[in-house]
C-alpha cells in the first residue's frame, strides 16, 4: 500500500523542482547581504540595487512551500494538483508552517484532486469545466479550509507553546537557554521552529538583547558547516557517507551556510531525516550554549560570516561555531551509514534480482 | 529488439545522462536499439521523435521523479524503474525485458 503510493518519488520530484529555486534564492541573497543589501520594506521610498537583490531572494525563499506543495500535488495528481498545489504552499507560508507544512499539504491536496478526478462524475456538458473550474475549486476549498483550520491549529498552539516556555527559561541558566534557542533555530532548517526561535531573537534585539541573536546566526551555520566537515572526514579517512548526488548537494551547501542560509541542507537531510536532524540539533545546542553563555551578542541580525566583525566578541563566536560543527560533523559522521553506491567499473553489474518487474 | 524511454533524476543534473548513457551502451552491446530522451532540469534533451515509438518494442522509464509526456508510449509495453537499476545493472535489465516482452 505504502509503496504504490510511491510518497518518497513525489518528494524527490519536489525537490527537483525546488533546488534551482533555492539555490537562485540563497545566491541572490547572499550577493545582497555581501553589498550592503536589506529586505525593501517601503516601495514608495528609493532603494539600491543591494536591497533589490536581497529582496528578490527573500521573495524566492518566501515561494519555498508553495512551490514544494505544487510540485508533490503535480507528481500525485499532474496537471491539475499544479493550482491547488501552489495555493495550499501559500497557506502554509502564511500560517508559518514552513516547508514541512508546504510537503504535508501537497500531500493532502494532491491525493484529494487524485482522487476527484477518478470519482467525480459530471454530466458530458460539464466535462470542459472538469479540469478548469470543478477540481481545482473544491480541491482549494475543501484542503484550504482544511489546512487554515484544522492543521494549522496545532502549529500555532506549538508556537504558542515554545514562546511561553522559551520566555520562561530565559531567568534561569544562559546555557540552557542558548542550548534550546540553538537546538530550536537549527532543528528543522530555516522551518517554522527555526522561524519561532529567529522570531524571539529578533523580538528580543529589539529590546536590546542580542545574545539570542548570535545564537540564531551561530544555529543557522551550524547545519551547513557540520554536513560539510562530516562530508571531509569521510573523504579523508576514505570511509564514503554520502552518495554522488549529496556530494554535489553538500557543494552548494556550504557557500550558501558561510552565509548564514540553512535550507541548502535539506536536500540532505530529506534523505536520512532522524540522524541529520538529530545532529545538527545537537551541534547547534551546544554551540548555542557555549555562545549564550560567553556572552556573545550580535547587533545585526543575519549576514551569516560577514557580519562576524560587527559582533561584540567576535572570537568567541567563531570558537562556539567551530565546537558546534565540529560535534555535528562528528555525530553524522558515527551516526550515517555507507551510501549505496553505482560501481566505477563498468563491465561488473550487481545482481539485482529483476524477476518482479511489471510490465504494463 | 527496440527500446524508446524517458531517463530523469532528482537533481537532474548528473545521474540523468548516466542512466541515458548506461541503457544505450548496453542497449548496443545486446544488439539492441535504445532512444532514450533525457528530462534534466535543463530541460528535455533528445526527445524521442513519433518514429521511433512507432518502431519500438518497448517503453523503458527510468526516472526517480515524475516524467512528462508518458502518454505519447500509449500502447507499448512499458517498464518503469529507478535510475539506479539501470546504472547498477543495465544489461541484465533489458535482458530481462526482452525476455518478458518478446514471449508475449
Amino acid at each position: 500500500m505504502l509503496k504504490k503510493l510511491q510518497l518518497k518519488k513525489h518528494a524527490l520530484t519536489a525537490i527537483s523542482y525546488m533546488l534551482p529555486l533555492v539555490v537562485a534564492s540563497g545566491l541572490l541573497i547572499a550577493i545582497g547581504n555581501l553589498t550592503g543589501g536589506y529586505v525593501i520594506a517601503d516601495y514608495t521610498k528609493a532603494y539600491s540595487v543591494p536591497a533589490a537583490l536581497t529582496s528578490l531572494g527573500v521573495f524566492g525563499m518566501g515561494l519555498l512551500a508553495p512551490v514544494i506543495s505544487a510540485a508533490i500535488a503535480y507528481s500525485i495528481a499532474d496537471r491539475p494538483g499544479i493550482a491547488p498545489g501552489l495555493l495550499i504552499g501559500c497557506i502554509a507560508k502564511e500560517i508559518g508552517a514552513g516547508f514541512l507544512g508546504g510537503m504535508l499539504g501537497g500531500y493532502i491536496v494532491g491525493f484529494f484532486v487524485l482522487w476527484l478526478k477518478n470519482n467525480l462524475k459530471v454530466p458530458k456538458w460539464a466535462e470542459g469545466l472538469m479540469p478548469m473550474m470543478i477540481v481545482p475549486t473544491i480541491a482549494s476549498i475543501v484542503v484550504g479550509l482544511l489546512m487554515f483550520f484544522v492543521i494549522g491549529v496545532p502549529i500555532v498552539w506549538l508556537t504558542n507553546a515554545l514562546t511561553n516556555f522559551l520566555t520562561g527559561m530565559q531567568g534561569s541558566a544562559k546555557f540552557v537557554f542558548g542550548a534550546i534557542m540553538g537546538g530550536m533555530a537549527a532543528f528543522d532548517f530555516g522551518g517554522p521552529v527555526n522561524k519561532v526561535a529567529s522570531l524571539f531573537a529578533d523580538g528580543l534585539l529589539l529590546e536590546g538583547v542580542q545574545g539570542p541573536e548570535a545564537v540564531k546566526i551561530l544555529a543557522s551555520m551550524v547545519p551547513p558547516f557540520g554536513v560539510t566537515l562530516s562530508y571531509a572526514l569521510s573523504k579523508l579517512t576514505k570511509r564514503p557517507k554520502y552518495n554522488a548526488e549529496e556530494e554535489d548537494n553538500i557543494k552548494i551547501a556550504f557557500p550558501m551556510g558561510i552565509c548564514m542560509i540553512t535550507e541548502g541542507v535539506i536536500p540532505i537531510a530529506m534523505n536520512d531525516l532522524v540522524k541529520t536532524v538529530f545532529s545538527c540539533t545537537v551541534g547547534a545546542a551546544i554551540g548555542g550554549g557555549l555562545s549564550m553563555m560567553w556572552g556573545v551578542e550580535s547587533p545585526v541580525p543575519s549576514g551569516g560570516m560577514f557580519i562576524v566583525p560587527a559582533m561584540n566578541k567576535p572570537l568567541q563566536f567563531c570558537l562556539a561555531l567551530l565546537i558546534g560543527s565540529i560535534i555535528t560533523g562528528l555525530l553524522l559522521y558515527i551516526l550515517k551509514k555507507e551510501p549505496v553506491e553505482e560501481k566505477k567499473n563498468d563491465a561488473e553489474e550487481e545482481d539485482i534480482d529483476f524477476s518482479d518487474i511489471k510490465i504494463s | 529488439m527496440k527500446i524508446v524511454g524517458i531517463a530523469a533524476c532528482t537533481s537532474g543534473i548528473a545521474h540523468t545522462y548516466i542512466a541515458k548513457e548506461k541503457i544505450v551502451r548496453a542497449a548496443e552491446e545486446l544488439g539492441f536499439e535504445a532512444h532514450i530522451e533525457t528530462q534534466g532540469t535543463i530541460g528535455t534533451e533528445d526527445e524521442v521523435t513519433p518514429e521511433q515509438i512507432a518502431e519500438a518494442d518497448v517503453a523503458l522509464i527510468a526516472a526517480d521523479i515524475k516524467v512528462g509526456g508518458k502518454e505519447r508510449f500509449k500502447g507499448l509495453p512499458m517498464v518503469e524503474v529507478p535510475t539506479e537499476a539501470v546504472i547498477k545493472a543495465p544489461k541484465k535489465l533489458l535482458q530481462t525485458i526482452e525476455a518478458k516482452v518478446m514471449k508475449k
